[in-house]
């Protein structure tokens, strides 16, 4: 039960391998999630009470059921049908990758549904109004006012919902994909060391999750910068989240380096 | 006295022939019910081009509805709704261009918080308008230099006080050259240090001629600035004179009891 050092180094570029066909899935499963997500809402929201019928019935199915359920359902239950078989499909759906990217789109893009959905209802209806008063066409206001403000509300949750189904990857084994955790496994197979293969694909998972969670601080910082990063913060000491950014343990690393105080006495912005 | 009007022409059809100018909002019979909730019982109201109009009540008379109605961001059930001649129908119809035509100013200013002012102020004339971005910089700049705020442009909403929240908000809604502005109660949000700084800009816009149609309870903004008070009450026009005598000698006892409760 010990860590083998030569060995973690010996199997890094497979691991590395595994590790870009995890990163390859979940960048390519967020693309179909976000479009397919984006359609699905605004289908879900549709004053037309049967396509609102259609989307609830897609969220539920999809949220629903197990991304591994799925993964199989796309790639063994599809081409039983002989649409998918027999025509030009069928070069898609004869890749595992295809089937997995979608299987998992499917399963994840319905949770995007529902963060979105959230996001536009907590949307107020000031600055809507204020926009179509200003003779502005209805789809400019979506897109430039509404959809803009609802992403942000929506980002928390979503950066969530990223960060789980990147983990729950490791369903696409289920289709033959080696990935990060098929790797390990393999390596395990190979020289019954389980520890080492799977401590190292262990800490590549979280470098990934947290240079995503990095990546998503960023983009809520750039987002949010309309907010509280130089207005004067008037919050007891006690509720002050600290300014997001470069962070690893909950402190902005500037900071701990520096040693500078917790946050800087609050500049007036008259 | 209000500037002159070019005389009517006959149309080719010789169809229509106005007898006077056309004026800048005309309602007749208004109607607009909430449910079972009757919030305006036919309200008639002409407010003439350049024209100045306070228009007060206790709440829920329907002053808001009244005035979110003329340009469509209520729908109307019953009578009909003119802006400078375009109709707008119960359905909706001409609605776009009545917003073309009519500015407004809201209580609670409802900037956009993700654009800075600039922006803020942009936004319309670009999309709307469809001008270039030069174009909609400059005349935004000049806007907000109009409201005095143009040191204030690259900050967002969030980093200002409500008194200039409100003079953007102002100067977004004079950026589409508007010929008629609305107010919701521009200074109700406000701390009071900050209504002054509202209503000046408020004044010099009516001194410059704008037609305005403004619920407030700034009694002094009436009686400097307003041609007409009008007190709502109930869904219907109780009452409506010139400022001085409509503080000084009201008549129905209603307005009589409203104004006894303000000075409070």
């Amino acid at each position: 039960m010990t860590f083998d050092f030569a060995l973690a180094w010996t199997s890094l570029p497979a691991l590395l391998d595994g590790a870009w066909m995890t990163v390859l899935i979940t960048a390519s499963v967020m693309a179909v999630g976000a479009g397919l997500g984006f359609c699905m809402c605004l289908v879900r929201m549709s004053r037309n009470r049967a396509l609102a019928a259609i989307g609830a019935a897609y969220v539920a199915v999809f949220r629903g059921a197990p991304s591994i359920v799925l993964l199989y359902l796309v790639y063994a239950g599809l081409p039983q049908i002989s649409i998918v078989r027999d025509t030009p499909l069928w070069i898609l759906f004869a890749s595992p990758l295809f089937c997995a990217i979608l299987g998992l789109g499917l399963n994840h893009s319905a949770y995007v549904v529902e963060i979105l959905r959230g996001g536009l209802s907590a949307v107020p209806a000031g600055p809507v109004e204020a926009a179509l008063a200003l003779g502005l066409p209805p789809r400019i206001v979506f897109l430039k006012v509404r959809l803009p403000m609802a992403v942000r509300y929506g980002l928390k949750a979503y950066q969530n919902e990223v960060l789980i189904f990147l983990k729950s990857t490791v369903a696409v084994g289920a289709v033959t994909i080696a990935d990060l955790t098929g790797a390990a496994n393999e390596i395990f197979s190979m020289t019954y060391d389980p520890f080492t293969p799977l401590l190292t694909a262990g800490a590549m998972y979280w470098l990934l999750t947290n240079g995503l969670r990095l990546g998503f601080e960023a983009l809520d910082h750039r987002l949010n910068r309309h907010l509280a990063s130089n207005a004067p913060d008037r919050r007891p000491t006690t509720v002050r989240r600290p300014r997001p950014g470069l962070s690893l343990f909950g402190q902005p690393l500037v900071r701990r380096l520096r040693r500078l105080p917790a946050k800087p006495a609050a500049r007036e912005t008259q | 006295m209000g500037p002159a009007f070019p005389t009517p022409t006959p149309t080719p059809q010789g169809a229509v022939t106005r007898l006077r100018p056309r004026a800048a909002i005309e309602l007749r019979h208004l109607r607009k019910r909430y449910g079972e909730q009757e919030v305006l019982r036919g309200v008639t109201l002409t407010v003439e081009r350049g024209e100045k109009i306070v228009l007060c009540g206790p709440s829920g008379s329907g002053k808001s509805t009244l005035i979110r109605c003329i340009n469509g961001l209520e729908q109307h059930d019953g009578g009909t709704i003119a802006v400078n001649g375009v109709t707008l129908d119960a359905d909706g119809r001409g609605v776009q261009d009545v917003r073309r035509e009519v500015g407004m100013v809201f209580q609670h200013f409802n900037l956009f918080p993700h654009m800075t002012v600039l922006e803020n102020c942009a936004f319309a004339p670009r999309h709307a308008l469809g001008l270039s971005a030069a174009a909609t910089a400059e005349r935004a700049m000049h806007h907000l230099a109009r409201v005095r705020i143009a040191d204030q442009a690259d900050k967002y909403p969030a980093q200002l006080s409500g008194g200039q929240q409100q003079r953007v908000a102002i100067a977004r809604a004079l950026c589409m050259d508007p010929r008629i502005m609305l107010f919701d109660e521009p200074t109700s949000a406000l701390d009071p240090e900050m209504v002054a700084e509202v209503l000046q800009v408020m004044e010099e816009l009516a001194a410059q001629g704008m037609t305005m149609l403004c619920v407030t309870h700034e009694m002094g903004f009436a009686r400097h600035v307003a041609d007409r008070c009008v007190f709502l009450d109930g869904g219907e026009i109780v009452e409506q004179a010139g400022a001085e005598r409509f503080f000084a000698a009201p008549e129905s006892e209603r307005l009589k009891r409203f104004l006894k409760q303000m000075l409070h």
